[in-house]
């Protein structure tokens, strides 16, 4: 009922004063991913199916917008961006020179089976450096992550960071179906001790097993992970993990950001595809992730026949105007100076709104053409700053202005008052 | 993080008291708790926020409490994000199966295709009763489902039973209980990171107020 005037479930609508805070933010992310040299690009909103389930696993894919197309395939709307990247990658830069670096700002699209109603198309703003397995480009892009969440005015962003293959490394040994590897994890995530010593009695587990989960489980900063590297010495894949992650935090000590990075080894993300380094994003104010993301080296093999190792992260845009209001920063308003030329000659009007407008003002023609009283009335609700009268079509100076909020009147050269606003030109 | 860390608790039932109780044998008093949503304790870095029981997950999910006291039962109907950290001892019940005294059945496997069965727990119900192939109507009420097989509503409810006795004084009878469930303190998953050391000395301490009771 009443469907005229309702979007559906989970989508809104931005109104100009909120497009000015989404705008700002994104505007950020994308000269921040610019300087460090990551080019944006585009995909679809519509792909095949099978083009955008390749690697992510079936919690994501369970949740894609899926129809059909004219001819019987199946498509659907992206849920993340990594996936249409990868293939992107595989199929129309393979002569490109590697590293690449890549960026988007974009919406995705999830249903949410969630008993709130949740955004199900919402914005994500992300990177993806791509050809180098080393632990200096995972530490380019979690620096790059900070960088970015900083830029927007963010406060104690702190990142999690854990390791895709050594749970399953560990637990390789051991047999355990998915629901019980699902809940070891969480019993980690818990920290209560007890609850894990049951749990490794119940599904008989080596006790040797038990002193490594419990110290991983403990570690949080980087000595106390440190000090479980001994415990991991009849794991030998899994010690070569926990190298990798303890040399990415060394990089980002010289990238300055290393006392905000911790550890967290019950960390999972939703989506498949990660072989190395995951991680996600935090404010202690916002009570889920705002980002995260990690390495994915086997992704791009899926697509073509070429392995190539690749790491990034994605942001989401609402989850980091949630984390600002909640941190009671506000983006900065960036609309401009609005002024309303009101002119009796249409071309001396269009040449006092190309002065205005030339110096990065805002400049709006009188459409309306009433009265001083009334366009008054109007500017004033409309949230014009001040009006500019012309009288004659050669713009004759020095012209009328009303500074609306003051009422106050001048005859200046239009010049001189753009200088005097602070025009740029 | 600025404010205080709020604990969410039960605004009324069973749950209430208890919780109120638990929190003050691990040393921290509820001020002025009689009817405010909000309630500061005796120590400065928590308050309290009541809210209903089934909410509680919702509020500690979304970050709008940090911590939270519910029972178990609540935080898995609900499917919420949450981390269960402490099983708190008191609020033990089960979800049961009932149907009246004088019904015709007396097992799961009795139950006919496309019967009616009132419940708060759709989501639980639904799944249980799917595992043991019966297909039902659930129809979702708040509170008082005992009422429903009264009033000619449903032949069967889904409800939770601690002794029995409310079963009893409505003339039903369990025919199967599914889910045992406790009281827990569950911890917003993000505030566990960045509260680590408040959250665990005070679930170390409920840990240790509540050893005496059970």
């Amino acid at each position: 009922m009443f469907t005229k005037l309702r979007t559906t479930s989970g989508t809104r609508d931005f109104l100009p004063s909120e497009m000015v805070d989404q705008g700002y933010i994104e505007e950020r992310f994308r000269e921040v991913f610019r300087s460090w040299g990551y080019d944006e690009i585009r995909s679809p909103t519509i792909e095949f199916l099978d083009a955008l389930t390749v690697g992510i696993g079936s919690e994501l894919s369970d949740n894609m917008f899926k129809f059909q197309d004219f001819d019987g395939k199946i498509v659907a709307l992206r849920s993340e961006m990594t996936a249409p990247v990868a293939r992107i990658v595989a199929s129309k830069m393979v002569s490109t020179p590697e590293p690449i670096r890549l960026s988007y700002i974009t919406n995705v699209f999830r249903h949410s089976r969630s008993y709130v109603d949740r955004l199900r198309e919402f914005w994500q703003a992300g990177v993806e450096l791509i050809g180098l397995g080393t632990p200096d480009a995972d530490a380019e892009v979690l620096a790059l992550l900070f960088t970015s969440l900083e830029e927007v005015g963010l406060k104690d962003v702190r990142v999690d960071v854990s390791h895709a293959g050594l749970l399953k490394e560990l637990l390789r040994a051991v047999s355990l179906d998915r629901e019980k590897e699902h809940d070891l994890r969480a019993l980690m995530g818990y920290r209560d001790w007890k609850q894990l010593e049951e749990f490794m009695r119940q599904n008989e587990l080596p006790a040797e097993l038990g002193e490594v989960f419990q110290g991983l489980g403990r570690a949080r900063k980087l000595s106390e992970v440190s000090a479980t590297f001994p415990l991991l010495s009849k794991f030998p894949d899994a010690q070569s993990f926990m190298k990798n992650l303890l040399a990415i935090h060394e990089i980002l000590e010289d990238y300055g950001y290393a006392d905000r990075l911790f550890f967290d080894f019950s960390l999972t993300r939703r989506i498949e595809y990660y072989t190395g380094i995951i991680f996600e994003a935090s404010v202690p104010q916002v009570g889920s992730p705002i980002g995260g993301g990690g390495r994915y080296d086997d992704l791009i093999r899926k697509f073509g026949n070429i392995g190539v190792p690749a790491t990034g992260f994605a942001i989401e845009v609402e989850k980091c105007l949630q984390a600002l209001s909640a941190q009671g920063s506000s983006t900065p308003m960036s609309t401009g100076v609005r002024i309303l030329v009101s002119s009796q000659s249409r071309n001396g009007g269009l040449k006092a709104l190309d002065a205005i407008r030339k110096v990065g003002a805002i400049g709006l023609l009188d459409l309306r053409g009433e009265n001083k009283a009334k366009t008054m009335d109007y500017a004033r609700l409309a949230g014009i700053d001040f009006i500019v009268f012309v009288s004659d079509s050669a713009l004759r100076e020095p012209v009328t202005i009303l500074n609306v909020q003051s009422n106050r009147i001048e005859t200046v050269e239009l010049r001189d008052f753009l200088k005097s606003i602070g025009g740029t030109a | 993080m600025g404010g205080k860390i709020r604990i969410a608790i039960p605004s009324k039932g069973r749950l209430r008291e208890p919780s109120i109780q638990a929190l003050g044998k691990a040393g921290m008093k509820v001020i002025g708790e009689a009817r405010t949503y909000v309630s500061d304790t005796s120590n400065p870095k928590f308050s309290v926020v009541f809210t209903r029981a089934f909410d509680v997950p919702l509020y500690v999910q979304y970050g709008a409490a940090q911590l939270g006291i519910t029972g178990h039962d609540v935080v898995l109907e609900r499917e919420a994000d949450v981390y269960e950290l402490l099983d708190l001892g008191f609020g033990k019940c089960e979800l049961v199966v009932a149907v009246p005294e004088n019904s015709a059945i007396h097992r799961i496997e009795d139950i006919p295709p496309g019967a009616k069965v009132a419940t708060e727990y759709p989501n639980l119900s639904r799944k249980y009763l799917e595992k043991h192939g019966r297909q039902v109507e659930i129809l979702t009420v708040r509170g008082s489902a005992e009422l429903a097989p009264k009033l000619g509503l449903t032949d069967i409810i889904v409800d939770i039973s601690t002794t029995g006795e409310t079963l009893r004084k409505n003339n039903l009878r369990k025919i199967a209980s599914f889910l045992e469930s406790s009281c827990r303190l569950v911890s917003n998953k993000i505030a566990h990171r960045t509260l680590e050391t408040e959250i665990t000395a005070l679930s170390e301490r409920l840990r240790q107020g509540g050893s005496g009771i059970q």
